[in-house]
């Protein structure tokens, strides 16, 4: 045994002493139907847990409270998975994509405002979609126009998860209606404590109200909340989203093998069908699957360090993952069989891989959908990452 | 083993792409059917790359034997590769070292012996014995058959894996094609590429110095040797089927119909793109494969695992690739002058030799 792989045993078992320790017992349970504010107030409660340990944000740059070596993030993400902990669902948005944002464009004003903060609890949603800028997001027709030292907002943003909780926001505004509809966009950090806002629940296919409406009425943005230069929004938009990809990768993989493969594995013993050749070779074909996504994050996430990432590997990654969700929770459903459709409510604070299968495979779509659909993301791979001819305009 | 500073892999992982650049531009000059030249592959080294520089190789690992693998399915290109130097000289490098052992590996390296592994049913992922040996009043005989075998038609010298004599412990046969008792049959198949063959022994004289025993535990040495054979056909794979994007995505980009380029159609665009992420996760699922291969110290149950889980995955999707390359080349893509039923036979034949995804998923699944 190498040193390096002796010294990666051992913190694996501090990350295993640790969830034996601290991942409640029967959470599960416990979160599924509570009411929103016992949500919050877990996910707040966990989070602070993981903080403690220095779990909460280990892909940080170190001076930030971050700093843990990949092979080490992969572990800890395997053992929570392995040990059932509840996700960071609340806080996933301000982990992943805020701190990327800041990290990546913000003003080291806006970065010791809120990277801090983010720790100490502080809840971000994002504010790109409108009702008629989806898969075409560059079309969004929400304007911030410049008044001295500020911006005014008017407009409306859609699929905003997790708004009613959040305390800020990541908002794309035209800032520039004659520019070609790229080259008009502006990023801003947005406060939710903002007269004009109006926030307004959108009940998704599972049932759930976590997705959002923003409704923006002369809403005040200072000019100090500017995020990259005016106008280039697009840019700083998609240079953060692809770089965040393989990181909220990494521990969704993780989860997906660890949790969700396993449940589907005991689901199988648990009906006495592992001896069924259809059933087996099914379940080895979505081990070899997970495996290989579990490698291409890892990859991923390397390329970016060192600055070798192609232009497509994220959207390889984002298309790959939600599908293969999609077709896992597809079959655990139809071994759930009719007992399964009994499962009416999902615990809170899980992935969509809870085991509640129908309600997983309903809830897959949320992942095929947003963040580009997988249309958009095979569009990208085709395009950037095999440099195929772009469709002519319309 | 010591620990190995990060630089030291960068610097093996650099001259793992000098390896596959000069493979790639050397073999890219065959034009298929032809074979490329034995004696320029000795003279390039890649027929000792895994044999120790005491022996006039290269000192290097099963992950520079995998590099050439899969560039020789880039060029869907034939020769005894496969039999003679990942099989062949993988199966003399897992014996205990004897003097003879060590002779035909010096000379397998340069090119002057082509020695052909007889492991076990081509068609098979378990790990069976085909032959067996049997002492009697005439000395020693071998008995068995194995189908489908690489290569062995062409060897000079059969590595034939049998069972000791009274149920002993598998060991390798060393024994000449021409011997009396020893039939090898050539078995001809679809794809061109390959050469295989029945090799059948009915109560074949051996001499007892040709009986070469492993080095360790022989069952797990066999099982390792099967591993490989999976391994470097699924990196065949995955090379053929980048050929196939690659030749996709280029003749997309210039074939115009309704007055512009195929490719920019989102049909075409999207299969490419689905052919794109089948193959990063079948590189994913091989290169973990070699490298658990290429580590003595591996986990055998890992090793076999992550074979099964590449050897699956890849030569389906090599298939589903090759197959995809001649729907979106159109009328010309059927036409034998293509060149790409070359790749989609080859391809088939991939996913059934050594273990079909279905059996080796069997074997994954066994562990649950």
């Amino acid at each position: 045994m190498t040193a390096a792989t002796a010294e990666l045993d051992e913190f694996r078992s501090e990350v295993r002493a640790w969830c034996r320790a601290h991942v409640p017992a029967g959470w599960r349970e416990r979160q599924t139907g509570v009411p929103d504010a016992e949500f919050v107030a877990f996910q707040q409660w966990w989070f602070a847990e993981l903080r403690a340990a220095g779990y909460a944000v280990p892909h940080w740059p170190a001076e930030w409270g971050g700093g843990m070596p990949l092979a080490r993030q992969v572990i800890l993400y395997q053992e929570l998975a392995a040990h059932d902990a509840p996700r960071l669902v609340l806080a996933f948005v301000s982990i992943h994509h805020a701190a990327a944002t800041l990290l990546a464009a913000g003003t080291e004003e806006q970065r010791r405002r809120h990277l801090p903060a983010i720790l100490d609890g502080e809840i971000w949603v994002q504010g790109f979609s409108e009702p008629e800028a989806g898969s075409d997001l560059a079309s969004l027709r929400t304007t911030a126009r410049r008044e001295g030292g500020q911006y005014i907002v008017n407009g409306q943003k859609l699929w905003a998860s997790g708004a009613r909780h959040a305390d800020w926001c990541l908002l794309l505004a035209r800032t520039d209606q004659d520019a070609p509809k790229r080259r008009g966009i502006s990023y801003f950090l947005l406060d939710m404590r903002s007269p004009g806002l109006d926030v307004r629940p959108i009940r998704n296919a599972v049932g759930e109200s976590h997705f959002c409406e923003i409704f923006l009425n002369d809403v005040v943005v200072p000019a100090a909340n500017l995020v990259g230069p005016e106008h280039a929004g697009w840019r700083v938009a998609q240079e953060t989203l692809g770089a965040e990809r393989g990181l909220t990768m990494l521990e969704l993989a993780e989860r997906l093998g660890n949790a969700g493969f396993r449940w589907l594995v005991e689901a199988c013993a648990r009906q006495e069908l592992l001896g069924d050749a259809r059933v087996a070779d099914r379940l080895a074909a979505f081990e070899t699957e997970i495996s290989g996504l579990r490698a291409l994050c890892t990859d991923l996430v390397e390329r970016h360090e060192s600055g070798r990432a192609g232009p497509a590997d994220a959207s390889v990654v984002k298309l790959y993952y939600s599908e293969l969700l999609q077709r896992m929770t597809d079959f655990g459903t139809e071994l759930a069989g009719l007992p399964g459709q009994t499962v009416l409510r999902k615990p809170a604070s899980s992935g969509w891989e809870s085991g509640a299968w129908l309600l997983d495979f309903i809830g897959s779509w949320e992942w095929t959908i947003p963040g580009g659909t997988s249309e958009i993301q095979r569009t990208i791979i085709a395009e950037r990452g095999l440099g195929l001819p772009r469709e002519p305009a319309a | 083993m010591t620990t190995s500073p990060g630089a030291d892999q960068a610097e093996l992982a650099e001259a793992r792409e000098e390896l596959r650049a000069v493979a790639r531009d050397l073999l890219g000059k065959v034009r298929a059917p032809a074979a490329p030249d034995w004696a320029l592959l000795a003279s390039s080294g890649w027929l000792g790359l895994e044999v120790p520089s005491a022996l006039d190789g290269a000192g290097a690992t099963f992950a520079e034997v995998a590099v050439i693998a899969e560039e020789l399915g880039r060029a869907a290109a034939s020769g005894p590769y496969l039999g003679s130097t990942v099989l062949g000289a993988g199966t003399l490098r897992a014996l205990a070292p004897s003097p003879d052992a060590d002779a035909l590996l010096r000379q397998a390296a340069a090119g002057r012996a082509v020695p052909a592994a007889v492991l076990a049913d081509g068609g098979s992922a378990d790990s069976g014995v085909p032959f067996r040996l049997a002492d009697g009043p005439t000395g020693l005989r071998l008995h068995g058959q194995a189908a489908f075998v690489p290569d062995a038609a062409e060897a000079t010298r059969l590595l034939v894996l049998a069972r000791a004599a009274g149920d002993g412990p598998p060991v390798i046969v060393a024994a000449d094609p021409r011997a009396a008792g020893l039939v090898v049959d050539p078995q001809p198949v679809v794809d061109e590429t390959r050469r295989l063959a029945v090799v059948r022994a009915d109560g074949a004289e051996v001499d007892p110095a040709s009986v070469w025993e492993f080095a360790g535990r022989p069952e797990d040495a066999v099982r390792r040797l099967l591993d490989r054979a999976a391994v470097a056909v699924a990196c065949d794979s995955l090379g053929l089927a980048e050929a196939m994007l690659d030749a996709t995505v280029g003749y997309a980009k210039v074939r115009e119909q309704f007055g512009r380029p195929v490719g920019s159609f989102q049909a075409v665009k999207h299969a490419c793109a689905d052919m794109l992420v089948q193959l990063r996760v079948a590189r994913a699922l091989t290169t973990a494969a070699v490298t658990a291969l290429a580590d003595a110290g591996a986990d055998p149950a890992a090793v076999s695992a992550a074979a099964s889980m590449a050897k699956a995955y890849a030569t389906e999707t090599a298939v589903e690739v090759a197959g995809k390359a001649m729907q979106l080349h159109g009328g010309i893509g059927y036409t034998w002058e293509s060149g790409i039923h070359r790749y989609l036979k080859r391809a088939a034949l991939n996913r059934s030799l050594f273990g079909s995804p279905a059996g080796h998923r069997r074997r994954l699944a066994a562990r649950y």
